[in-house]
């Protein structure tokens, strides 16, 4: 039988997914720290190493069966893939940011010119929340750093995603609002959920029993 | 002049071309062994027409009188407001099948395209069980002439899924529906715990989430009634599924959950090994024609042409075999011998072109030279027409 392919999000969620899979009983060593393979070849399976939003579009695609990638991803790139199991790391929040004690006066400014600017990494997750909010705003793409977008004026707001709100706090920008929390998920490619069903319904059964320990 | 393409379009060179009628024959060829006629809708639809497909999907523009028009971006809804406008009186049951280009908006770099064919066929006005045997019966017949090797046949039934969220809060339930059809499963689930699900109920839905197997027995359990008739509903169909000669493909799946809101009943999905889209899905969408006003029970399935093609060529497939194509060299004359010699050549049944190909499109090419009006040079030996011709068309009787 043909390597169940895993893809896996480089990067900080990698040593939690290592704990997780050697937990569902999968061979981990290949996966070892400063290795520069990006397909790795383990005991019957196959690791797929790479970039976080990129995981869904390898999984969509059927490139690999199953993957394992945080929620926000899944969200910013709204690929069709099965969610099935909630890992519970990688705790982080999108949320709405202004700078602290300015809600009232964007939202004046609001009133007045009919639209705000929010700077943001996550189009996708912006445009989609504010237009269920019934809100008009222009949408600035940016590439990193979206915290400095308020202090300059390039933006009124930022939507973005944070893990304890520091760098928030460092940046003196408030939460206006959560959009979502998101942690790690089990992903699966919609066709190898079909045909494969025995080894990636096991694989979530113990996954989800991790996850809940 | 601009030369390229808009993105999502492409060219269909010969080759392809070739394989594609070769398999539009053949899947036409066997729905009308069902008894499906071919109905052939116009290209472009009223955009509020588009109702089984997300509208950010379908392409639209403005024509000159100013309504918003759509490509159409399948041919399930035209068959639906067909029949509404069409065959509005009619009772019994209309079978209709269609191969034609389907129109999707896709994302830029996606690897996508927005123009495919699509093949398939609609039961309309049958609202039995053996109607929902019927088209997986001809699916997978259709699938099997056209050479296609190992594709499972998943079968689910929405009812199973929708008997859970039934007891939810009516909010909760459309959230939870919605997050299923989605993919997103534990969102499904969390919606539902969160709206006051019972332990044992979350327990057996994520079990049957779960369940591929031709055995409905585990899938049971705490099921609420509404999923039980569902499952009765599936034990029912398998006996038929064998009766029509396609019991050993299919397989139950209750975690198969299409992406359209529309179906009503049984559902299924074709798939083969190594290759991540399903290559066909239909059920019954009995809720469908209501919209159009014609409240008519419906089943049908699509058949995602670029993907089956994809599986047949990934598994070596070509074209059926006919006839060579014979090149003809002309001799030094007028051009008057040449012509009389392929005119008899034609009539004997043999593909004959003058002079050169440049494109022969994967068909077996050979090549003849003109010496007289009744004698051409094949295979380096001068023989008479009517010998190169049982030549190539051995046992063929003349």
């Amino acid at each position: 039988m043909r390597a169940l392919r895993i893809a896996l999000a480089q990067g900080t969620l990698l040593a939690d997914t290592r704990l997780a899979l050697a937990a569902a009983g999968l061979a981990t060593d290949a996966l070892a720290e400063g290795g520069r393979r990006l397909v790795v070849p383990s005991t019957d399976v196959e690791y797929v190493l790479a970039r976080p939003g990129d995981v869904p579009t390898h999984v969509a695609h059927g490139a690999a069966d199953v993957g394992i990638v945080g929620k926000d991803v899944l969200l910013e790139t709204d690929a069709d893939v099965l969610e099935l199991v909630d890992l519970g790391y990688g705790r982080c929040r999108f949320v709405v940011a202004a700078p602290t004690g300015s809600v009232d006066r964007s939202l004046d400014e609001y009133r007045h010119l009919g639209s705000l600017e929010v700077a943001t990494k996550y189009p996708g997750v912006a445009e989609r929340h504010f237009q269920g909010r019934g809100m008009q705003v222009e949408i600035i793409k940016l590439s990193g750093s979206v915290e400095l977008a308020p202090q300059v004026g390039l933006a009124d707001w930022i939507v973005d995603l944070v893990s304890t709100g520091r760098t928030l706090r460092e940046n003196r920008l408030s939460i206006v609002e959560e959009i979502a929390t998101c942690t790690a998920r089990f992903i699966a490619n919609r066709v190898s959920y079909a045909r494969d069903r025995d080894r990636i319904a096991a694989l979530a059964s113990k996954l989800e029993r991790w996850a809940a320990r | 002049v601009k030369s390229g393409l808009p993105r999502g379009f492409r060219d269909i060179l010969p080759t392809e071309a070739r394989e594609l009628h070769a398999i539009e024959r053949t899947l036409m060829n066997a729905f009308a062994q069902f008894g499906y006629v071919p109905l052939e809708p116009p290209t472009v639809e009223f955009a509020e027409s588009a109702v089984t497909v997300d509208e950010r999907r379908t392409v639209r523009f403005l024509d000159r009188d100013g309504r918003l028009l759509a490509l159409r971006p399948d041919v399930t809804t035209a068959v639906a407001r067909v029949v509404a406008q069409r065959y509005r009186a009619a009772e019994s049951t209309l079978r209709l099948a269609y191969f034609t280009p389907i129109f999707r908006e896709e994302a830029s770099m996606g690897g996508s395209e927005r123009e495919y064919d699509q093949a398939g066929v609609e039961l309309i006005g049958d609202a039995s069980l053996r109607a929902d045997a019927e088209v997986i019966a001809l699916l997978a017949d259709a699938l099997a002439r056209c050479g296609l090797l190992g594709a499972d046949i998943d079968i689910g039934h929405v009812g199973f899924v929708d008997g859970f969220l039934a007891e939810l809060p009516l909010e909760a339930r459309a959230a939870a529906a919605v997050a299923a059809r989605s993919g997103d499963l534990v969102g499904t689930v969390a919606l539902a715990r969160d709206a006051g699900m019972s332990a044992p109920r979350i327990i057996a839905l994520q079990r049957g989430l779960r369940h591929r197997s031709a055995d409905l027995a585990a899938a049971r359990g705490d099921a609420p009634a509404s999923s039980q008739r569902a499952l009765d509903t599936l034990d029912a169909l398998r006996p038929l599924l064998e009766a029509a000669g396609v019991g050993d493909a299919i397989r139950f799946d209750l975690g198969y959950i299409p992406a359209l809101p529309y179906y009503t009943g049984v559902v299924f999905q074709v798939t083969v090994a190594d290759l991540g889209f399903p290559i066909a899905t239909g059920g019954r969408y009995d809720g469908l024609l209501a919209r159009f006003g014609a409240d008519r029970a419906a089943t049908g399935f699509g058949i995602a042409i670029p993907h089956l093609h994809q599986a047949l060529v990934a598994a070596g497939w070509r074209t059926p075999a006919e006839l060579p194509l014979l090149v003809l060299v002309p001799d030094t004359g007028d051009g008057t011998t040449t012509l009389r010699v392929a005119a008899a050549l034609r009539r004997a049944g043999i593909a004959v072109a003058i002079g050169d190909v440049a494109e022969g499109a994967g068909q077996d090419v050979r090549r003849a030279r003109v010496i007289d009006g009744a004698h051409v040079e094949y295979e380096g030996v001068v023989r008479a027409v009517d010998a190169v011709v049982a030549m190539l068309r051995p046992g063929v009787p003349r």
